[in-house]
């Protein structure tokens, strides 16, 4: 057993937001560990199984716990499996996910965090190979039926992707895109989403007055903000967010993060993101992935403070993975 | 780590010696200098070589229209040549001229620069003109045997509107009129008629002949400066006033005739053919009508069946709205029935229109005749004002034919009013510009040069194209260009995205694609051969005759038939091979995409045919046979041949350009719920948009330098018209044009005095570059202003 360690006492939840420099101080170092360095895999063998049964492409039972159960769900994936071609990306994932709250996806690079999420909104199928098995059931209706609307589908979820993507346009046409795809070309209702969206993104009174300049000249973070008030201006039921912070500095991410508080009220909102604290921070619930399979799922607070696996403990607090 | 480098064991080991930076150690190979040098090198040769060829052509080019002095020149034997002196050269002189040339030197008033710095001897082209008298217009000449050159100021340069140059001294100005005398030998004495040996100063009578009633016919010569037979009072300032206002006069009153001959006349012209048209059309209508009395059906069904169709129509439409309104029902086998459905109902619903009671009235010999008399009324009203025009026209050419000028040559001879008729002087309204070099000073010289430019580049062709202006040239060259560039973006553009965003990747795109960039290699000739034989020919005589082999109506009615199955059979076969979505494709989506391919193909294939040997197409001209009017070499088929041509530019650089449109900005899109189109109109398009102009730059560039396929499918020696006219239909896309590629050509290697028109090759050569520049530059401008709108900020 591993000694508590002090990011195994962060209080988790929302109260607690502190400095980055300071949470990324307190991580213990690798070295620290006592079977890690040259003997490669034969430590995680015996202090794992759970993830070495895994990586033998064994099937394994995901621990959900019961809070989550509970709750009201808006989206329903159920022994759902993609693949690239012949490589399987999930493998079963069976999870609910939780109206109104925040969800929070973590795991080491390429367990297929991104993928889960571009599955909910079928970006996955753009990529040419992709196939799917399984269930996905939002608001009782199935994600991957035939007679799915799929325009319709992905304009009932916002998305905001990893890299800022705002469109080679004026901030003014990026926010209301969404609207007038939809056909929606009344400038008053233009004029009148577009401020309440860019409010809700706190980017109001940093653009205000160069709504007609090209979005391309803003920073990265307000790129990103910009990017979230495109993702909520249609007002959708669920906002994918896929690591909205990753290219963005400590202040700006503060920003972002207080956001997705304000928003979760109105949205439910499936977060993926590499950074622990954040995931504490701004999650109700969290989501631990491994090779394209779910390990644990439960409340933030028991995820980070309670796990029922040892995996989930240390790779939360930053010894594995 | 045991076995490594020396190098890397150095460094791992604490060096106890401070680290002294080494200078110069590396080789010069591998700093890569002698590339540097190289690269530079090649560079300079390229770029010398351009803005050598760039230099060359510009001076030629601007110099053309400079006025050069006229040179007087007296030869050792006592001879003496006018002439504008081009360009010297030493030579060696053929055996028998040697010694002559020879003993020539060191002789007093010999000209200056007779015998080169290496004592060879130096001859002058001159300019010498007066083709029409039967003298090669240039002429090379010895300077060894020259006595001397003078610059009279009286010497003059007639450019003309036939024969070329006229180099001379102006000697008289006269009006001559040809008057009729009664016969008696008193009355005759009483008019002044006497012999031209004894002319008395001022007015000159000749006793031309008698006519069958005695009458005698006499030319009567009245000088206006410098008697006929009398000294020469060239160069004065009021004689050269004179001949300016009178000149001038002349320009006029051939501006007018000109007027009159091509608006008056043809604009009676054009409403006469039109008329005749018109009972021509009547009559091959009548015929028709009586040929085909019946259709498909006889006459007695005609209107229940037609009934009947109309009903089916309604009823598939009705049907049609009511499936898409239970929007609940969108399964795919649904989506099947509805294309079908409008299909079908499509195909009724031609066969209402064309075969309907009324559709076409049957013409009957009454009408042609109603027709006639109309069109004999009309014709009648016009033939009259056709007269009109031709007496103010006369009217004007026997006032025109009264002014002349004598302007001699060395040699005593004055240019012919024609080549047949030697005796009498040229007419003032031949001449275009009278210049007088060596009597005008820089300011002088400078209105000439800009009137000559002025005349090149608004004004008409003249003397076989040699000389004049060359607007219509340039009007064809910028409208062929933008006509090209605004066929070819489209298509260029349908054909990348539907490549590039639609198309299933793999071995029939591969094999599209390695086409497209074969074609872009193919000789610019094949092309034009193509483009003859495909559209003006096979195009342009449907165009204007219709189907030169119509089907019968049955069996066209059964392609059509055929057709519409294959259509939708593709339709449903392809919604079928589409798979469901989050499966794989299986070998039989795959199949049934090749069926679906297939069945496209095939109704492609019936439905070209359906057009191709429609019965009911008569052409658009077909009164008009045999003269085509489409179906001929013209503006568009020259246009379509080279959008043709260039088209793989701009599909590989509108390919390049959607493809640069990143990932991300296409994900963004669709994450907010924008369709497949609709992220290519909104976010692809505007993106690949300075791509795409790349792309049409490039193919105009290249569309605006091309010759050889516009001598086979448009571009003409002199084209009549303009294609634009003031009548309508105002554009007239099927006439024949000129082009600046194809005048330098004909200029420079087929005009009769093509080395008086070398100058001019070289302006045009000038011409034509800053016309491509110019387009360029505008295209380029335009790219620019739509990369600063998109231009990326700083991250
Ligand atoms: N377009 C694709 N084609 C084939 N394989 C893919 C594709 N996209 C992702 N994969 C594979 O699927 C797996 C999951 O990828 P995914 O992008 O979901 O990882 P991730 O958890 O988001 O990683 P990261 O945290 O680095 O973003 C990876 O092994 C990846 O290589
Ligand atoms: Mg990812």
């Amino acid at each position: 057993m591993v000694s508590p360690v002090e990011s195994n006492s962060v209080p988790s939840g929302r109260v607690m937001i502190r400095p980055m420099a300071q949470d990324r101080g307190s991580i213990p170092a690798r070295v620290t560990m006592p079977a890690s360095g040259g003997d490669g895999g034969a430590t995680p063998q015996v202090r794992y199984p759970i993830i070495d049964a895994i990586r033998r492409g064994e099937a394994v039972e995901s621990r959900t716990h019961e809070s989550v159960k509970l709750e009201d769900h808006v989206l329903q994936i159920r022994q759902f499996c993609l693949w690239y071609g012949a490589a399987q990306a999930l493998h079963s994932i069976d999870m609910p996910v939780a109206r109104g709250r925040v969800t929070a996806l973590i795991g080491p690079s390429g367990c297929g965090k991104s993928t889960l999420l571009r599955s909910v909104n079928r970006l996955n199928d753009l990529i040419d190979g992709v196939h799917v098995k399984g269930e996905m059931i939002l608001n009782g209706r199935p994600v991957y039926a035939h007679d799915v609307d799929v325009i319709d589908l992905r304009k009932r979820m916002g998305m905001v992707f990893q890299k800022p993507n705002p469109f080679p346009m004026s901030i003014y046409e990026n926010v209301v895109y969404p609207l007038r795809i939809d056909g929606e070309n009344r400038r008053s209702v233009l004029d009148a989403a577009c401020e309440r969206s860019l409010k809700a993104a706190a980017i109001w009174d940093e653009v205000k007055d160069r709504l007609s300049q090209s979005a391309l000249g803003l920073s990265g973070g307000q790129q990103q903000r910009l990017c979230i008030a495109r993702a909520i201006v249609a007002d959708p039921e669920v906002l994918l967010l896929d690591e909205p912070c990753s290219a963005l500095d400590p202040v700006a991410t503060l920003r972002i993060e207080d956001l997705i508080h304000e928003i979760s009220e109105r949205y439910t909102v499936l977060i993926v993101t590499h950074n622990m604290q954040q995931a504490a921070r701004v999650s109700d619930y969290t989501a631990f992935m491994y090779l394209g399979r779910l390990v644990e799922y439960g409340s933030t607070a028991d995820i980070f403070q309670r796990p029922t696996l040892e995996e989930t403990e240390d790779y939360v607090s930053g010894r594995f993975g | 780590m045991s076995v490594s480098r020396p190098s890397s064991t150095d460094r791992s080991e604490p060096s106890p010696a401070p680290v002294v930076i080494s200078t110069r150690r590396t080789p010069l190979s591998a700093r890569g200098e002698p590339a540097v040098w190289l690269l530079g090198l090649a560079l300079c040769l390229c770029v010398t070589l351009v803005v050598a060829l760039m230099s060359v052509i510009v001076r030629e080019g601007l110099r053309t229209f400079w006025p050069r002095p006229i040179e007087l020149v007296t030869l050792v034997g006592g001879e003496k040549l006018l002439g504008v002196p081009m360009q010297d050269e030493s030579f060696d002189a053929a055996d028998g001229e040697a010694d002559a040339i020879e003993s020539r030197r060191g002789a007093s008033g010999l000209t200056e620069g007779a015998f080169g710095d290496d004592g060879r001897p130096t001859r002058r082209l001159y300019r010498v003109g007066n083709r029409d008298v039967g003298q090669e217009p240039f002429r090379w000449v010895t300077l060894a045997n020259v006595v001397s050159i003078e610059r009279p100021a009286a010497a003059v340069m007639l450019e003309r509107q036939e024969w070329g140059v006229w180099i001379g001294v102006p000697r008289s100005i006269y009006r001559q009129e040809h008057i009729k005398v009664p016969a008696s030998a008193g009355e005759l004495q009483a008019a002044g008629v006497i012999d031209t040996e004894s002319g008395s100063r001022g007015v000159e009578r000749t006793l031309l002949g008698t006519e069958s009633d005695g009458t005698r016919v006499v030319r009567q010569r009245t000088g206006l400066m410098g008697a006929p037979k009398d000294g020469v009072s060239f160069p004065s300032r009021e004689a050269w006033a004179l001949l300016d206002s009178l000149h001038e006069e002349a320009t006029d009153r051939a501006a007018r005739i000109k007027a009159i001959e091509k608006d008056d006349i043809g604009a009676i012209n054009h409403d006469m053919e039109s008329w005749r048209l018109r009972v021509r059309k009547a009559e091959m209508e009548r015929d028709r009508a009586a040929a085909d009395a019946g259709g498909t059906l006889g006459g007695a069904l005609a209107l229940p069946a037609w009934i009947g169709g109309l009903t089916v129509v309604l009823a598939l439409a009705g049907l049609v709205v009511v499936l898409s309104r239970r929007t609940d029902h969108r399964t795919s086998l649904m989506r099947m029935v509805r294309p079908a459905l409008l299909v079908v109902a499509g195909l009724v619903a031609a066969w209402c229109v064309l075969e309907s009671p009324w559709s076409h009235r049957r013409v009957t010999d009454a009408d042609v005749e109603i027709v006639k008399a109309q069109a004999d009324a009309a014709l009648g009203e016009l033939q009259a004002s056709y007269d009109k025009a031709l007496g103010r026209i006369d009217e004007l050419r026997t006032l025109d034919e009264q002014f002349r000028v004598e302007v001699v040559d060395a040699r005593g001879r004055f240019a012919p009013v024609r080549q047949t008729a030697p005796d009498e002087p040229l007419m003032l309204s031949q001449i275009v510009r009278v210049v007088r070099p060596n009597d005008l000073n820089f300011a002088g010289k400078l209105g000439v040069y800009f009137s000559r430019w002025a005349e090149f580049l608004g004004g008409d062709p003249r003397d076989t194209n040699t000389a004049g202006g060359v607007f219509p040239v340039l009007f064809g060259t910028v409208s062929l260009t933008l006509l090209l560039s605004l066929l070819v973006v489209p298509m260029g553009v349908v054909a990348a995205l539907y490549l590039r965003e639609y198309a299933k990747q793999g071995l029939v795109t591969s094999v599209v694609r390695i086409a497209v960039n074969n074609l872009a290699g193919v000789p610019s000739i094949v092309y034009g051969v193509f483009g003859l034989g495909f559209f003006c020919y096979t195009m342009g005589q449907y165009i204007d005759q219709g189907p030169a082999a119509p089907a019968l109506r049955f069996d066209w009615w059964l392609t059509l038939g055929g057709g519409a199955l294959a259509t939708i059979v593709a339709v449903c076969v392809a919604i079928m091979a589409k798979p469901m979505p989050g499966t794989p494709v299986r070998g039989v989506h795959r199949v049934m995409a090749f069926v679906a391919g297939a069945c496209w193909l095939l109704a492609a294939g019936l439905g070209a045919a359906a057009v191709f040997r429609t019965p009911y197409f008569h052409g658009f001209f077909a009164e008009r046979a045999p003269n085509p009017v489409f179906g001929t070499r013209g503006l568009l088929w020259a246009s379509i041949t080279l959008a043709l041509m260039t088209l793989p530019v701009v599909i590989v650089a509108t390919e390049e350009a959607i493809a640069s449109v990143p990932r991300s900005m296409r994900e963004g899109s669709y994450g907010c719920g924008a369709s497949k189109w609709q992220t290519i109109r909104r976010i692809v398009l505007p993106g690949a948009m300075p791509g795409i102009m790349t792309g049409m730059i490039l193919a105009m560039a290249r569309g605006a330098g091309e010759v050889a396929p516009l001598m086979l499918v448009g571009a003409v020696k002199l084209a009549p018209d303009l294609p634009i006219s003031a009548s309508a239909p105002f554009v007239h896309l099927e006439r024949s044009f000129m082009h600046l590629g194809f005048h330098i050509y004909d200029l420079g290697f087929q005009s009769p005095d093509s080395e008086a028109a070398r100058p001019l090759v070289w302006t045009t050569t000038l011409l034509l570059i800053a016309v491509v520049a110019t387009l360029n530059v505008a295209a380029i401008w335009l790219r620019g202003s739509l990369r600063s709108r998109m231009k990326t900020g700083v991250f």
